[in-house]
């Protein structure tokens, strides 16, 4: 592999616009792992996720006249834009024939105890990060933001009024914000 | 700017980085973004937490998918260019392109060429039927001028026959040929002589020998000319001019004519 390219996000942005090869390459050396990690989560399932994580860089690359910096962070639109598409195929009637072995109701804790030489390490300490985060905020961050479950959706699965979800979401990125900062 | 606050407070900045709103709850978001820079600023730290929360939880991809994808990006380039920039064509739509476009040029190319022939069947057709009318007005014309020259013939006999100053003088067969007949006008104010060839019966000359015209003036034969006898010959014949005579007379002569009348062929006479 070669090494790995990366840019600002207004360069990347730039360099995407003019098609630039340069530009796909550092989108996918600087994005992609970020990605997959939705996808993963999201699908569970090894070659699904690969699939989706190349049709996610098509969608963004084709479709990158749509992304309007205005509406929010470059990052924050492909992280729609994977997690739209992988929820669309869980729910799709292939995917759930094709996945009945396997374990739908799988957690996010899980699968990062099975792929944990995975997770980013020298980017932070994630142990430090997840005792920071309250287990019923990082449970509800985790069902919307890496399982694609939407707040209603949420309520339903914890059992907690819709109220609750709002305001455990929104103290769990507080915390993040001050984590990060 | 307290309803900033509590807009805030809504936690609905974080459900919209999330991804966790319906569509027209997004609009609401969006245009409130553009109304309130703060809000824009509040939604990029959100938006930076959640951005690094999934780098911290990031998985890295097989290896070797990054040129499978950089790959299909490669395609993706080809198919949407941008003015100004060095694109990357891809071969086989190209090579596509350039199969169907030979196609095309070869059915345009077959097509013309039966244009092309049909074209000039129909045109060596319409020169056909343009030298068929040309040759039937040229006929058609042919028969005009004929019945033109029949019916002038006509005009001339019957103006002839009905001027009063015209004397009719009938040369009537000798004893070289009883059959033979033929009339002669003669108008002495005018000094015209005419035969009438239609009302001719002679026998016909050979190539070598012309009837000639006699005019009897005091006993005396005059020259009047040649004729020939020729069954398709109708109108009147303008002879010499002499304004006297006593009688007419025919004899065969050799070609041109003679000086004197040879007695012993003189094929009809008539006196006035």
């Amino acid at each position: 592999m070669s090494k790995k390219k990366t840019i600002s996000e207004d360069e990347l942005v730039r360099a995407i616009r003019q098609r630039d090869k340069f530009g796909a390459e550092a989108l996918y050396d600087m994005y992609s792992a970020s990605l997959y990690g939705i996808i993963y989560r999201i699908v569970q399932h090894d070659e699904i996720a690969e699939d989706l994580l190349q049709e996610t860089f098509v969608k963004i690359w084709n479709s990158f006249t749509s992304f309007d910096p205005a509406k929010g962070r470059l990052f924050t639109w492909m992280a729609n834009v994977a997690r739209n598409l992988s929820i669309d195929k869980i729910r799709s009637k292939d995917f759930r024939n094709s996945s009945k072995n396997q374990d739908i109701e799988n957690t996010v804790n899980s699968i990062d105890e099975q792929r944990s030489t995975a997770i980013n390490p020298d980017l932070l300490d994630v142990k430090e990060l997840v005792q920071q985060l309250k287990p019923d905020q990082k449970s509800v961050l985790d069902l919307v933001y890496f399982r694609g479950y939407t707040h209603v959706e949420a309520a339903e699965e914890l059992g907690i009024p819709l109220g609750t979800v709002k305001t455990r979401m929104r103290m769990a990125i507080i915390t993040l914000r001050k984590f990060f900062n | 700017m307290e309803d900033l606050r509590s807009y805030i407070e809504s936690g609905i900045l974080e459900l919209y980085a999330a991804g966790d709103l319906n569509p027209t709850e997004r609009l609401e978001v969006e245009a409130m973004l553009i109304k309130h820079p703060t809000l824009k600023t509040e939604l990029a730290d959100i938006e930076k937490s959640l951005e690094k929360y999934a780098k911290a939880y990031s998985i890295a991809p097989p290896a070797a998918l990054r040129d499978k994808v950089l790959g299909n990006l490669s395609t993706a380039i080809a198919e949407t260019p941008i003015a100004g920039n060095d694109i990357i064509t891809l071969p086989t739509r190209r090579d596509s392109f350039f199969k169907y476009a030979f196609a095309a040029s070869v059915a345009l190319l077959i097509l013309s060429l039966g244009a092309l022939v049909s074209l000039y069947s129909r045109l060596q057709e319409s020169r056909q039927q343009l030298t068929a009318l040309q040759a039937s007005n040229q006929q058609f014309s042919n028969r005009v001028n004929f019945m033109d020259e029949k019916l002038s013939e006509r005009e001339q006999i019957l103006n002839v026959l009905r001027n009063p100053e015209y004397k009719m003088v009938k040369l009537k067969g000798t004893k070289q040929a009883p059959q033979a007949s033929m009339m002669v006008a003669f108008n002495p104010a005018k000094k015209e002589v005419m035969i009438d060839m239609a009302a001719m019966e002679m026998p016909a000359n050979d190539t070598e020998h012309q009837y000639q015209l006699w005019a009897l003036v005091d006993g005396k034969p005059v020259d009047l000319g040649v004729f020939d006898m020729q069954a398709d010959d109708e109108g009147m014949k303008k002879m010499k001019a002499i304004d006297n005579a006593q009688a007419f007379a025919v004899t065969l002569e050799p070609r041109g004519g003679s000086q004197s009348p040879t007695m012993e062929q003189m094929m009809v006479m008539g006196a006035i």
